[in-house]
């Protein structure tokens, strides 16, 4: 059982930092990508550092499993490297390599016929104590005696339900903490599909999880 | 928005909880050099000229996706290829209904030189020549619609004509 302890205010673990703070300023991400591109693969191996943590958690949480999501991830990077020679910079690589990736899980799993097997990464030790959580369960969440496994299980099973385009968009904006102008570029649609996409994709989890949340 | 914000609190509270799902330990360490290990033992160095249209083509990949994995996609999409393809035949064999070109002049006299009976000269052989058979071709008359394009030109007709050779009686 989770004690409900007092809200601490701490930064959200595996947040997107943004492509233009200082460790992806766009003139370094640009040298990168010109060195890589002329097949400098320490250089790629700074690009690949860089993202690895970003692309890996958007699609595991799209596959909610963890071999699937390794599997994907490193494909997504292999492709991307062979196929820079056809990026032509009008995005930042950061939004490129994110395409790349979603376009790959999209499509993996659309053709994935069986149920999907989840195999779920195992929560950090702050999990109990992350404000968030503590401020959910103490007060608004009907079932208070639930426990943090059976909450990810349930989440992620929810998660599975939606299609593919709206837990995409659930995934980058509410779990990766995305723009809605990002993933509108990520996803080659406008703001408003975005927008309408995040609307109904809460909507169906609200009731599918309606007895987690209030 | 912000009402939808406040609507959906406890939602985005439950689904903060996955950002603390976490590879294993020490997962990202090796992460890059595997893929760096990969592309050296030229993995994914042949990319197929199907996944380079795919790429430049977005919504062919859709496309693509969606006849794969829906079988009534790929149904509906293959009877509306062979409709399309009966709808071209049948149309190309039906005769066309207006003049293509309206302005073409029929050519009346047929530059054709025989020799002509006792005159000795060489005299272009027209329509009347023969005894008439051609009808006046009005060019810029519209054809029927029975017609069609062949209606523009003169149609040729058989008619009994007698010709003399030179010397004979």
């Amino acid at each position: 059982m989770i004690m409900a302890e007092e809200p601490r205010r701490k930064p959200p673990q595996q947040l997107p930092e943004e492509p233009s703070s200082a460790e992806s300023s766009p003139t370094d991400e640009s040298e990168l990508v010109q060195r890589a591109r002329k097949g400098d693969l320490p250089a790629y191996d700074e690009l690949v550092r860089r993202y690895q943590e970003r692309i890996y958690a958007t699609v595991y949480h799209m596959t909610a499993n963890h071999e699937d999501a390794n599997d994907l991830a490193q494909e997504a990077f292999i492709k991307a490297f062979h196929a820079l020679k056809t990026f032509k910079g009008g995005s930042s690589f950061y939004t490129w390599i994110y395409r790349i990736a979603v376009n790959k899980t999209i499509n993996f799993l659309k053709q994935r016929k069986h149920k999907p097997q989840m195999s779920l990464d195992d929560l950090d030790f702050n999990a109990e104590h992350d404000p968030d959580f503590v401020a959910l369960i103490s007060d608004k969440t009907p079932r208070r005696d639930v426990g943090l496994t059976e909450l990810q299980e349930k989440l992620n099973a929810a998660l599975q339900r939606l299609s593919e385009p709206h837990r995409l968009v659930v995934t980058l904006h509410d779990v990766q903490g995305l723009s809605h102008e990002e993933i509108a570029k990520i996803m080659h649609c406008n703001i408003g599909t975005v927008r309408s996409r995040l609307f109904y994709a809460r909507q169906q989890l609200q009731a599918y999880l309606s007895d987690y949340v209030k | 928005m912000s009402q939808d914000s406040h609507e959906f609190e406890s939602l985005r509270r439950l689904l903060a909880l996955k950002r603390h799902e976490q590879p294993p330990p020490g997962y990202f360490e090796h992460f890059s050099g595997e893929v760096i290990a990969r592309i050296k033992a030229g993995e994914g160095a042949h990319e197929s000229a199907m996944e380079r249209l795919f790429w430049d083509a977005p919504w062919l990949q859709r496309l693509w996706a969606a006849l794969e994995t829906k079988p009534i996609m790929a149904g509906a999409f293959g009877a509306a290829v062979c409709a399309l393809l009966v709808g071209s035949v049948v149309l190309s064999e039906r005769p066309e209904t207006q003049p293509l070109v309206s302005g073409l002049t029929a050519t009346t006299a047929i530059p054709v030189q025989l020799a002509n009976n006792g005159a000795g000269t060489d005299q272009p052989m027209t329509a009347s020549t023969f005894g008439e058979s051609v009808p006046a071709a009005d060019s810029t008359a519209p054809a029927s619609a029975a017609d069609g394009i062949f209606g523009l030109v003169p149609r040729p007709t058989a008619t009994l004509t007698t010709l003399t050779l030179p010397g004979s009686n």
